[in-house]
């Protein structure tokens, strides 16, 4: 039997970062993950994540995830890969199934750590080799390289189903639709409008009715679901698709702490059955944590600092930090998670349909029910001004809670200020040199770069641009509105990619001066 | 190979290991080595992975992180292997699998 201060079971997000924080204050750490490679679902996060600073907004998935393991090699965490925990007994001990052996391991304290596992929901023919989870979509077109379809539909618009799509469309897969049975869109607004704008058609109030095909998928009939999400006859629409995404939330996986006997409960706010833990993630077990989805679904970033809060309560408990020490670092942990969970997609709000922002505005309700902000609702945000010259358009309608357009600014053009959910506003006139680092900045490529004067009759439109081919100065083709239907003929005139944009690529297309609030994306034809 | 991304806008170019060959179901097929060997079929336009023990339903991938156990085939002798989280390796043999067993009459 080897003996540990601390045994982190999960090499996620939260695993790590709770690693980190108790080696960092000189426990023995060991983290066990059943997996080849650690990091969890970071490695396939390819998106720049939300937030502020400290929750390392802008900053892709991926990169966070080299990140903390740098970090955790750097404070003497022992990760052990391939090893599955099978058990969690008294007094600490766990079984852990490495190759063909089963190894014994005690610990003073341990963080469970184990995140969470897809839903799914059964129609007819999900069986069906074609029919697979958002999940597994992102493992193999991120992890693998390989496409797991040529033309997909997708069942669910919380975060998940909205940035999967998304992604598919950047491995260079068709995205059918995008369907919920629910009557509005569930994730980030912004995450709508940016798979919306390619021209993805959205169906809310819809379900899947049937996957066709003998041996693997080749299409799908989704249906119009009544208020009781039973479908109505004589609604259903086809598609031919080789692949239909599942993307319908996620369940704790916490088998293990229900097998250590401490205190459970089954709480639907919080995905499932999960530990009843307190402020730290302490169970009712001394010294047994959980953090991160396996306690309640959230995020990565939240995982993150739920994490690094069980990890020093666990290094305080044990005697491995002072009490001052303690209690400002959590302190601090505290602070950057209620900011996290602020504005209208707060834990608390759930389900809840809000009619207007903080700022009195009223939400946009094509975007809940269509995927992008109607052209007579977008004038009415902060961040969408008419100026002379080249200004930001800053497409941000929902609080969130999200600022690193601001700080991207160096002329203080655009102002969230100290509340992190504020939509931001745009200074008029702006002081805007036009340099991008804005459009780059925005995980929820929501700002654009406008000159509604760049030549006679014609304005320039500069937008984030993610996706292969990259267009390139001189080509022709078509604006796309924000609903991704044709609004006019475009040409690129630039298309500026530099490192501090980190792979975000803006392109700027020159379009009628008439169509400078309404052109959001350019197809080459 | 019609199913892998070549050039990747935010990842560049997928980094993989070695090309190496491996059967499914005695046809010759090529894949690269440390790649599941799931990744491997499915690059090679392969869907189905087993057929189930009572009702003969075809099966593939589905979760793709070694949870679901439908994407299970049997791979140099032994069944129930999980191909989404197996490394492929040179010279592997892949059969689809049913029910339990690598021959189709043994379910019937």
């Amino acid at each position: 039997m080897k003996r540990y201060n601390l045994i982190v079971v999960g090499a996620g997000p939260a695993g790590l970062c709770a690693g980190i924080e108790a080696a960092k204050r000189g426990m023995s750490v060991i983290v066990f993950d059943e997996n080849e490679k650690p990091g969890g679902q970071l490695f396939k996060q390819i998106h720049k994540f939300f937030g502020s600073k400290e929750h390392k907004a802008k900053i892709r998935g991926f990169k966070i995830g080299e990140q903390l393991l740098k970090e955790a090699a750097a404070t003497g965490v022992e990760v052990r890969l391939n090893a599955t925990v099978t058990g969690l007994y008294p007094d600490k001990e766990i079984m852990v199934k490495h190759g063909d052996g089963m190894y014994h391991y005690k610990g003073d304290s341990i963080i469970i750590a184990t995140g969470a596992a897809e839903n799914m929901v059964p129609f007819e023919n999900w069986t069906l080799p074609g029919v697979i989870g958002a999940g597994a979509a992102q493992t193999l077109m991120n992890l693998h390289g390989i496409k797991p379809g040529n033309r997909i539909l997708m069942l669910g618009s919380g975060n998940v189903g909205l940035v999967v799509s998304f992604q598919l469309l950047q491995a260079g897969c068709e995205v059918a639709a995008l369907v919920d049975a629910a009557p509005r869109i569930g994730g980030y607004g912004v995450h709508a409008a940016k798979v919306a704008r390619t021209g993805v058609p959205f169906y809310l109030s819809h379900t899947i009715i049937k996957a066709e095909g003998t041996d693997h998928v080749t299409g799908v009939i989704i249906g119009e679901v009544d208020d009781h999400f039973k479908p109505i006859p004589g609604t259903e629409k086809q598609f031919d698709v080789d692949t239909i995404c599942i993307a319908v939330g996620l369940s704790p996986m916490s088998q293990l702490l229900k097998m250590s006997g401490c205190t459970m409960e089954d709480n639907p706010r919080r995905g499932g059955e999960v530990p009843v833990v307190d402020e730290y993630g302490e169970t009712s077990i001394p010294q047994l944590f959980a953090a991160g989805d396996v306690s309640g679904i959230e995020e990565a970033s939240s995982a993150m600092i739920k994490g690094k809060m069980a990890g020093i309560r666990a290094a305080y408990e044990l005697g491995f930090c002072k009490e001052t020490e303690t209690e400002n670092s959590l302190e601090k942990c505290t602070a950057d998670l209620d900011s996290l969970r602020q504005g209208m997609f707060a834990p608390g709000n759930k389900g809840k349909l809000i009619e207007k922002t903080e700022e009195g505005i009223p939400v946009s309700m094509n975007l809940l029910t269509k995927g992008f902000v109607a052209d007579g609702e977008i004038i009415h945000f902060p961040g969408v001004t008419s100026q002379k010259g080249i200004h930001p358009v800053i497409e941000c309608t929902q609080n969130i809670p999200c600022n690193p357009c601001q700080d991207a600014c160096v002329k203080h053009c655009i102002k969230i200020g100290s509340h992190i959910t504020s939509l931001p506003v745009v200074e008029n006139p702006a002081p805007c040199t036009g340099c991008g680092l804005c459009v780059a900045s925005c995980s929820g490529q929501a700002i654009f770069l406008v000159n509604e004067n760049y030549e006679p009759g014609f304005a320039s439109i500069t937008m984030p641009y993610e996706f292969l081919p990259l267009p390139e100065k001189g080509d022709k083709g078509k604006g796309l509105g924000r609903d991704g239907k044709t609004v006019c003929d475009a040409e690129i005139i630039d298309v500026k990619s530099l490192p501090a944009f980190d792979h975000t690529n803006l392109v700027t297309m020159k379009v009628p001066a008439e169509f400078v609030m309404k052109a959001r994306f350019f197809k080459a034809v | 190979m019609q199913n892998r991304i070549a050039e990747h806008p935010i990842l560049g170019t997928p980094q993989k290991g070695r090309l190496v060959s491996f059967s499914f179901d005695g046809k010759n097929m090529e894949g690269y080595e440390g790649e599941p060997i799931a990744a491997a079929l499915k690059a090679g336009g392969i869907m189905i992975h087993r057929y189930t023990a009572k009702q003969h339903k075809p099966r593939g991938i589905f979760c793709a992180i070694g949870r679901c156990t439908d994407c299970v085939m049997i791979v140099d002798g032994k069944p129930n292997i999980r191909t989404c989280v197996t490394p492929l390796k040179e010279g592997m043999e892949v059969r689809t699998q049913y029910g339990c067993s690598a021959k189709k009459d043994d379910t019937l």
